[in-house]
């Protein structure tokens, strides 16, 4: 049985060309379909078009029609990490990295891949204003941790405003943790800033201090390393996308303010639920959003939204992603994306946007993924209906030009092992007799 | 058997004349000459006839023609195989920590201490050690003649000792104290930092950084005293920075393939000495890693797929088959890889736990040359004592196990182990451990010692397996420090303080409706045989 869900490619063998035929391709490029064929070699897209011609030894996998897609990109995720997702000791804690803690044997990743989801970029929790770095991974299922991360992929940081880093929803013992409110939050934001300037000034002053010494005197004493402030001195000189958790439209445009006081970029709001109200003030910033199609309501700041959400950031040109935060939402990212067409009348193209290239601009890796385009990975989904039908099923996942996940295969093994077992058990039960 | 006399007279004495006390440990270093026995030296080539002379606790000669001194008591070894004493290369079972209180104070105040973060290098596992006369023997009777102890628990848990199975004394049994530092990822279930994995190993490499920044900042001081602050003394930093600079080896707890590479990166990145402590034997996966970086591993003797496995996260069938057919081969993918490995008895504990889950590996396939020098020479060089232990020649600490048989076999017929050159006959066990028991002796018995002309009362409550008890003499009522039953076999123990002198019981026996007949150990030799009968 694991030997079904523990393997990677499920064709043949890696790295060898694959032709796809027959297929209805949503090339998201541009609003186009084209009825054709795609050529895969060395795990990259090398053509797409109609009546493509492959060499001999290529395997071909006939589509009959099926609808493809390039592999879904799920922005925001929580999955593959191996222990606590939120590192609840500190109130700052960018020292802590997701890289070192990733479980390459999350059944999750494969369930991701049975829902069409090729990349995701996992994550840090809430629960801090400050909270941990963040990494892109490439569902390689079958392979190693290492193996598995997006190369080249722009590094993240997580921060949060609002109830979750207040800690406002739970009740834990002990004296009360600052901050407990909104403009705690940021302001306590605001003080590992200046406590991270005071740190890279010291070290400054030694480094200079050092180039003058001429060897005699006092050597300089080089100050403490502080592992938590290098990051943040890191974060201060751009080297990580920040990636702020936040519902309400207020603390957004505040820490937007922030951001340009420190000269830093904020990359995407997660969540963002009421960022249809502050659409001028996004596309300004040139922010991201990554949310929910339709998940509101589960606690105060997350009242004052509506489904519509997404079609109205959209429309007025911020740059909208539709996320999962979460291991089912997954593997069903395509229903999502079908809301946004229902409520508030988001073009198909659009829709299908929100999964696959926005998400690939705002992780940085949409040089690699995003579009199914000559020279790209070949990260694909294939459906047997439209994705955005409601109805649609994913049939099949490629990472790489390799099958990772085929359905009727996967219920075919299903049923021989089933029947295998049973078998062993009457041979059991006959061996007894 | 030996009648009693000694036991009386011993007794008589401390009734009657004040001495200072016996101390038997000392003083016990005899010569000993085991003739014509195989031996099985690790360090050469295996002799089939072969003598070893055993000298103030060292091997003075070993070898097929040596010379027997004169003064040596002779051991004759034929049917007989001599193994070095074999090796525990990290365990804590021996170590008794005192039972903590849950104060629900402590989390409306938000005071935590460094314990409940993890960090306790302060915590020795000499300071810990719980050795009995059992422990022991129970040691021996599987060939077991030293043990490493290190505390287990936190982030940095705890610096380890090496102890000689030679004394219920632990600073006569101590081999090497505080020479390895634990360090586990184990976050604090408590709201403090660090709370997960991933803050776990950001402060490991903190608490390195700043051990190593204090260790810089103290050698500078030393050196100039003067244009510079003076350092600030720090009890954890001291400990660590040994650590942290190289100069003691740590030890990673590792849970799964994850930690194994994560501590890897950690002692590269610090340039440490280390072992990897491989907790579910997961290290098949990560061999070329491991081959890289030149790393030792200490394998438990626990099968079970680790929670981030995929094993174990689906059915049953397949968590018992990884179980039986993929995590027990660890050592033999090990093996065949040349990574340097030894066993620990962490995960299984006792000592034949520990020997049958060694077993169990050769079983599935890893050489038996292998397994045994898993558990001699290469623990020891592991815990940086090759030149000590783990062969038997000639220098070495006469650490030796004598087995009719194989060492390795299911039940291995040990006669006698020397530790620190000390004798130690093995008692023919007739418990058969595991067996429901088959007697009930609740109640109060009278014993009988043979040749030591009083009698006493034991009061004994048994409940299913374990036995308990009050020892009635007329030095006083002692405790039992242990005791079981199964089947008809009983053993039981205490400890006899008398005039402030310590005295190990040890008693075995067979039950028989209202009777009970067997032997009672005294000290490390003194034995005799005892009846018993019911009280109604």
């Amino acid at each position: 049985m694991v030997g079904l869900v523990l393997s990677g490619a499920v064709y043949a063998s890696p790295g060898k060309d694959l032709l796809l035929k027959n297929g209805q391709i949503l090339l998201i490029k541009d609003d186009s379909v084209i009825e054709g064929d795609i050529l895969i070699k060395d795990g990259k897209i090398a053509k797409v078009g109609s009546g493509i011609k492959a060499a001999a030894e290529t395997e071909v996998i006939d589509l009959d029609g099926k609808w493809v897609m390039p592999g879904i990109i799920d922005s925001h995720s929580h999955i593959a990490i191996e222990g606590s997702v939120n590192e609840m000791g500190d109130l700052m804690t960018p020292e802590v990295d997701i890289k070192d803690v990733i479980n390459p044997e999350d059944i999750s990743i494969f369930y991701a891949l049975t829902g069409g989801v090729t990349s995701i970029h996992t994550m840090h929790g809430s629960g801090n204003p400050i909270g941990g770095r963040g990494i892109v991974l490439k569902l390689r299922w079958g392979k190693t941790a290492e193996e598995m991360i997006f190369e080249g992929a722009p590094l993240t940081v997580k921060w949060a405003l609002g109830e979750n880093p207040k800690r406002s929803n739970f009740f834990s013992p002990g004296p009360a943790r600052y901050p407990r409110t909104r403009m705690g939050v940021e302001a306590s934001i605001r003080y590992e800033f200046e406590k991270t300037k005071d740190y890279m000034a010291q070290w400054d002053g030694y480094r200079a201090k050092v180039k003058k010494w001429k060897g005699t005197g006092t050597k300089p004493l080089p100050p403490r390393k502080d592992y938590r402030l290098e990051v943040m001195a890191d974060i201060l000189k751009g080297k990580y996308w920040v990636r702020c958790h936040a519902y309400q439209s207020e603390e957004m445009v505040s820490i937007l303010k922030l951001c340009k006081e420190y000269g830093l970029k904020l990359v995407c709001f997660e969540h963002g639920l009421e960022g249809y109200r502050i659409t001028n003030e996004l596309v300004e910033y040139e922010v991201a959003v990554s949310t929910f199609a339709d998940f509101w309501s589960y606690k105060w700041e997350a009242y004052y939204t509506m489904p519509h959400a997404v079609a109205l950031m959209a429309k007025r040109g911020v740059l909208v992603a539709i996320n999962s935060d979460d291991g089912e939402r997954m593997r069903h990212l395509f229903n999502d994306a079908a809301k946004a067409v229902r409520f508030g009348g988001l073009s198909e193209h659009e829709a299908l946007k929100t999964l696959t290239i926005n998400p690939a601009i705002l992780m940085g890796i949409d040089q690699q993924t995003g579009t199914i385009e000559a020279g790209k990975d070949a990260d694909l989904a294939v459906f047997n209906r439209h994705p955005l039908d409601s109805t649609t099923v994913c049939e099949m996942t490629l990472v790489d030009g390799e099958v990772l996940f085929d359905r009727t295969k996967y219920l075919e093994d299903r049923q021989k092992a089933v029947e295998e077992k049973k078998k062993k058990e009457e041979e059991k039960k006959e061996d007894k007799e | 058997m030996k009648k009693l006399s000694g036991l009386f007279l011993f007794f008589v004495c401390l009734l009657f004349i004040s001495q200072p006390p016996l101390n038997s440990e000392e003083g016990l270093h005899s010569v000993w000459a085991i003739k014509d026995c195989r031996v099985v030296s690790i360090s050469g080539p295996v002799l089939e006839k072969g003598t070893i002379i055993i000298r103030d606790g060292l091997i003075q000669a070993v070898g097929e023609d040596v010379q027997i001194p004169v003064d040596a008591e002779i051991f004759d070894g034929s049917n007989l195989t001599a193994y070095p004493g074999m090796i525990d290369a990290l365990g804590q079972y021996l170590l008794k920590f005192p039972e903590e209180k849950y104060d629900p104070g402590k989390f409306m105040s938000g005071e935590f201490t460094e314990k409940d973060r993890g960090i306790t290098p302060e915590l020795c596992a000499f300071d810990h050690i719980n050795l009995t006369r059992a422990t022991l023997d129970k040691n021996h009777s599987f060939g077991i003649t030293t043990v490493h102890l290190l505390p287990q628990r936190g982030v940095f848990t705890g610096q380890g000792s090496v102890f000689s199975l030679s004394s219920s004394n632990e600073s006569q049994a101590l081999l090497l104290k505080d020479g390895f530092l634990g360090i586990g990822y184990s976050p604090s279930s408590f709201m403090v930092y660090p709370n997960s994995l991933m803050g776990a190993v950001a402060l490991i490499k903190q608490e390195l950084s700043d051990a190593v920044y204090y260790d810089m900042k103290q050698q500078r001081w030393e050196k100039e005293k003067s244009g510079i602050p003076r350092p600030v003394y720090n009890k954890k930093y001291e400990i660590l920075s040994d650590y942290a600079t190289g100069k003691k080896p740590v030890i990673f707890y590792c849970r799964n393939q994850h930690d194994i590479k994560r501590a890897l990166f950690i002692a590269s990145e610090f340039r440490l000495k280390y072992l990897i402590c491989d907790l579910n034997n997961e290290a098949f996966r990560v061999i070329p890693e491991l081959k890289d970086a030149r790393a030792k591993v200490i394998c438990t003797l626990n099968f079970k797929p680790p929670a981030t496995s995929l094993y174990a996260n689906r059915s049953r069938e397949e968590k018992e088959w990884a179980e039986k057919e993929l995590y027990v081969k660890n050592a033999v993918k090990l093996a065949e890889a040349g990574i340097p490995f030894a066993f620990s008895s962490l995960e299984t504990d006792d000592p034949k736990s520990f020997m049958e889950g060694i077993q169990k590996v050769i079983a599935n396939g890893l050489p038996q040359e292998k397994a045994l020098e898993a558990l001699t020479i290469n623990a020891a060089s592991f815990l940086g004592l090759d030149k000590a232990i783990g062969s038997i020649e000639k220098g070495k600490i006469a650490n030796l196990v004598l087995v009719e048989g194989d060492i390795l076999a299911e039940k291995p017929q040990v006669k006698c182990v020397f530790a620190d050159g000390k004798k130690y006959q093995i008692k023919e066990k007739k418990v058969v451990e595991g067996e429901k028991p088959t007697v009930n002796i609740t109640g109060n018995w009278e014993i009988d010692i043979e040749g030591a002309g009083f009698k006493f009362t034991i009061a004994f409550t048994q409940e299913e397996g374990a036995l308990s008890g009050v020892m009635t003499t007329p030095f006083g009522a002692f405790d039992f420090t242990g005791g079981s039953v199964t089947g008809n076999q009983i053993y039981f123990e205490t400890l006899l303080s008398v005039g402030g002198q310590d005295m190990d019981l040890y008693f075995t026996a067979e039950v028989e409706g209202d009777t009970m007949r067997g032997t009672v150990i005294v000290g490390t030799e003194d034995s005799a045989e005892f009846t018993g009968k019911r009280i109604p």
